[in-house]
């Protein structure tokens, strides 16, 4: 289905993910994992089947790529896309309509087909994806893990024979992943040929049937899946690939942090002035620790991050620290949160003047120690938009630390990363343990158990657990994990 | 506002209008009320063709936009009937010429806002592809309308990074604080632009076939009875061109 | 390099900037609620617009955009309410602009400044309203009708129709510069532009 051939390709702005005598066939209906770290090249593969390289990024390019019988390398894009369908990893960027119905048919009526066979299609995709109650919706409404079924619902609606899918997980919750699985199931039932590039492994150990592990642009490791998951974890670890199932993940027990505390009172917001979308009446957390916020999506994560931020005009709650209450205006002055996506928080031209934006005259001294501490100093002088996502994040954290904030909030730091980058991540929370209080909002069970102290699991706006994340708390994170799926497997079983 | 354009849930839709017949609408109270072309002749027109938006505004349940105008649009025009006079000299002139631009520009806006409010962008695309409006325009068109919320959202996280820096409204400086805004938003746009496109791509856009759409619009009775109403004073004015007394 | 036709992938450019043009442009249309203000509008408009307009020159390569983006503009004033003259006058100018950045190749740094100071021009047609037809408007109306047209002229003279054209071609070449030295500071070390 497949057939790619001495691939030589180099990107015309970039070094990383370039690939280097690269060969690969894929059969009809099999179903490909391609794993490995960062920047080894999985991301443009996945390019080169749906045509986007070199019809849209740039670069040198030498070799064949042969998708269902067309040149993808000679074939205009929208040729290739009749056989190729793609979906991407970032939910918010890939849709192009304002609403659902519109958007599943964007493909269909791309391809001009008569609109009869394409209201059909409509309702198809949406059956089959699960999606039939978001039709007719604004797409600006829907959480990314619905966003992420539609974008499936399009692509499948247009029938293409291949299904290319780069990181689709990377900004979803588990029961998204979980429903994902079911889609990626059912176009193997449907004898499709599915490649998909992806950094979270766990679920896709009973989807995949051959395993492609990549490095330095060419394959180092292909396997069946059988024989890949018989593979013992630490030589996942040592690959840099993150673990295959959770369920023996390892608690990295935490060390023992003071007893302050840091008491919320009255954390209660609502939108419309009617459902409450954050109500958490009195809660004590341990000051210095570094919460892990978990819970579904649309469980009042980000409200209650925004409070806490002091980000919400009309909230009233209070924090106690040290005895003091601060109300909203004290918080906005003592919080920080390093966004998703960190662009949003880079203001500068310079890293160096960035840092310095905000920050009290008193801490010029420290400037150099931070800016050391957390690996900076090597690009003080560089436009903070053209570091890499992980030096963005810390130069965020570095201008938050300048700025004297007390409570980090950190909103899904790990989405994306490879095992290295997420491990890189844990080790600098960890170096903040005892200094600062974190709440790291994430869905990332390998991050929690990395470097958090306790969990913070939240449901409709309110808590419903609060624990330690000693030896016990660490296999009650992982059963919440690892439940969430079999709660669906079950409904699936029923159904 | 631009957070509302073309964003309507599907569902509320008020009197359910073609976007063509809206459009006719929108050029109507420009040529007419707008642009102020024969209303010396059509002494009745300017009034009657004001009281569309607010009927319309009625229909689509936009009860708060309907009340505001109802509200300006009098007290300008009493404004104009009972203080106007007996003001003189720099509040007369303010007076007199805030009210006559109000009631040039707000009942034409008004439209405006019940058409960007009670129009999504599948028929307002949907409407262009039928009056055959070249693709060079339709699809940057609907990128435009797709991208106002993102610019929206966008913008709102920036300002709220911008707090948490304290960097917010306080400044002094305000080239400053509108570089730290744009610098952002640009950056941020530029890359959901990149991934956008990359998504459009490979579902076959731009390819060389003339897209279907999905979309039902089409003339009912009620667009009937609206063309009617704004051919009629075009009709009016053209007769008088020709020298021929209506009356 | 072959005139070539316009891609999917430079429509959507061409969607995703004016959209950010158009937002801010509304943005700073708020203040002309506050009528008398509206002058006001066709000088602040084109300079703080000028950046995100200069970012999207550095995207034009090909001959089509910046006129796709003029009628763009004039499509959503006439569905605001605004009239269809900026769309009739954003044809004329956008057209005019798209000639002079064509004539630097697509890349002349100094033609790109210029051509935000004509393609500034479509805000104009906003104001032609203003001074048509002052007299026909309220004439049937005798009693306050010259004292309205008295008002309104002053506000608005004949002179400042030519005046406000000056100053969106000047405005526009003012957002140009400021366009340009923000692409330099920023976008160009940051690898957007």
């Amino acid at each position: 289905m497949i057939e790619m051939k001495n691939l030589d390709f180099r990107y015309a702005n970039s070094n990383t993910g370039a690939l280097n005598n690269f060969s690969l066939t894929v059969d009809e209906g099999e179903i490909v994992l391609l794993c490995g770290e960062s920047g080894c090249g999985k991301t443009t593969v996945t390019r080169l089947i749906n045509g986007l390289i070199p019809h849209f990024y740039e670069g040198e390019l030498n070799g064949r790529v042969t998708v269902g019988g067309v040149d993808a390398v000679k074939a205009e894009l929208y040729e290739t896309a009749r056989i190729v369908g793609s979906v991407f990893q970032n939910p918010r960027s890939q849709f192009f309509c304002v609403d659902t119905t519109s958007e599943i048919a964007f493909a269909c009526e791309n391809m001009g087909l008569p609109e009869d066979t394409i209201k059909m299609r409509i309702r198809e995709a949406a059956r089959d994806m699960e999606a039939e109650s978001l039709l007719g919706r604004s797409i600006f409404k829907l959480s990314g893990g619905e966003k992420q079924k539609i974008a499936c619902a399009s692509v499948a609606a247009a029938h293409p024979e291949v299904f290319v899918l780069d990181e689709p997980t990377s900004n979803l919750d588990m029961e998204a992943i979980e429903s994902l699985r079911r889609t990626i199931l059912l176009w193997k039932s449907l004898g499709k040929t599915v490649v998909i590039a992806e950094h979270r492994l766990h679920w896709l150990r009973d989807v995949c049937d051959r395993v492609i592990y990549m490095s330095g642009g060419g394959i180092g490791i292909d396997l069946p899946m059988s024989k890949f998951a018989a593979m013992p974890p630490e030589k996942l670890q040592k690959l840099g690939l993150r673990p295959l199932s959770l369920d023996k993940l390892k608690n990295e027990t935490p060390p023992a942090i003071s007893g302050d505390t840091l008491e919320l009172r009255n954390f209660c917001f609502s939108y419309d002035g009617k459902k409450q979308a954050l109500d958490i009446k009195s809660l004590v957390l341990p000051r210095n620790g570094i919460i892990a916020v978990i819970g579904s999506n649309g469980a009042g994560k980000s409200t209650f991050s925004k409070c806490l931020c002091g980000l919400e005009k009309k909230f009233g709650g209070k924090v106690l620290i040290d005895g003091t209450a601060c109300g909203r205006r004290a918080l906005l002055k003592k919080s920080y949160m390093v966004m998703q996506d960190v662009n949003h928080q880079l203001f500068c031209e310079s890293v160096e003047d960035e840092v310095r934006l905000g920050m009290s005259e008193d801490n010029e001294k420290d400037v150099q120690g931070i800016l050391n501490q957390l690996d900076l100093l090597p690009y003080v002088d560089r436009h903070p938009v053209s570091l890499s996502g992980g030096q963005k994040q810390r130069v965020a954290i570095a201008s938050a630390l300048l700025a004297d904030k007390e409570i980090l909030v950190f909103d899904e730091p790990t989405s994306g990363l490879d095992y290295r980058h997420m491990k890189e991540t844990a080790a600098l929370f960890k170096s903040l343990l005892g200094k600062r209080t974190l709440f790291v909002i994430t869905h990332d069970p390998e991050l929690i158990l990395s470097c958090c102290t306790h969990a913070l699991h939240m449901e409709n706006g309110g808590i419903r657990e609060f624990y330690p994340l000693d030896d016990n708390g660490g296999r009650r994170l992982i059963d919440y994990f690892i439940n969430n799926d079999k709660e669906e497997k079950n409904i699936e079983k029923t159904v | 506002m631009s957070q509302g354009v073309m964003q309507s849930d599907v569902g509320n839709h008020g009197l359910v209008l073609d976007p063509r017949t809206k459009l006719l609408l929108l050029i109507t109270m420009a040529v007419f009320v707008l642009g102020g072309t024969g209303t010396a002749a059509l002494w009745f027109l300017t009034p009657s063709l004001c009281i569309l938006p607010l009927v319309l505004l009625l229909s689509a349940k936009k009860f708060i936009s309907a009340v505001l105008y109802l509200t300006v649009y009098l007290a300008t025009y009493s404004v104009f009937h009972f203080v106007g006079p007996k003001t003189t000299g720099v509040p007369n002139f303010l007076l007199l010429g805030t009210a006559g631009i109000i009631t040039r520009f707000m009942p034409s806006v008004m439209m405006g806002i019940y058409v960007v409010s009670t129009t999504t962008v599948s028929e307002f695309t949907a409407a262009m592809q039928r009056m055959r409006v070249s693709e060079r325009l339709v699809i940057p068109m609907s990128v435009m309308f797709r991208f106002f919320p993102t610019v929206a959202d966008e913008f709102s996280s920036i300002n709220a990074a911008m707090r948490m820096r304290g960097v917010s409204f306080a400044g002094k400086n305000a080239g400053k604080m509108l570089e730290y805004r744009l610098v952002p938003l640009l950056t941020c746009s530029s890359k959901i632009g990149e991934e956008l496109s990359a998504a459009a791509l490979t579902r076959g856009l731009g390819g060389d076939i003339r897209r279907t759409n999905v979309c039902e619009i089409g003339f009912r009775v009620l667009d009937y009875a609206m063309i009617l109403v704004c051919i009629v004073p075009f009709i009016m004015l053209i007769l008088r061109w020709f020298e021929v007394s209506v009356f | 390099m072959k005139n070539e036709k316009l891609k999917g992938k430079d429509l959507i450019n061409v969607g995703i900037y004016t959209a950010i043009y158009a937002v801010i442009t509304f943005a700073i249309a708020m203040l002309g609620y506050i009528p008398i203000f509206m002058p006001l509008l066709c000088v602040i408009g084109p300079i703080i617009a000028g950046i995100p307009f200069m970012l999207f020159l550095t995207k034009v390569k090909k001959f089509g955009m910046i006129l796709i983006m003029s009628i763009l503009m004039g499509i959503l004033m006439l569905l605001t309410g605004m009239g269809y003259y900026s769309l009739i006058i954003g044809i004329v100018s956008g057209l005019l602009a798209e000639l002079v950045y064509k004539s630097g190749k697509y890349k002349s740094s100094s033609k790109a400044v210029w051509t935000s100071g004509v393609f500034s021009i479509w805000i104009w047609g906003n104001y032609i309203p203003l001074f048509t037809n002052i007299e026909g408007y309220f004439s049937t109306r005798q009693d306050y009708g010259q004292e309205y047209i008295d008002a309104l002229t002053r506000l608005m003279p004949t002179w400042m129709c030519p005046t406000l054209l000056a100053a969106a071609i000047i405005s526009g070449i003012i957002g140009g510069l400021v366009g340009k030295a923000i692409l330099k500071k920023h976008f160009i070390k940051a690898g957007i532009a």
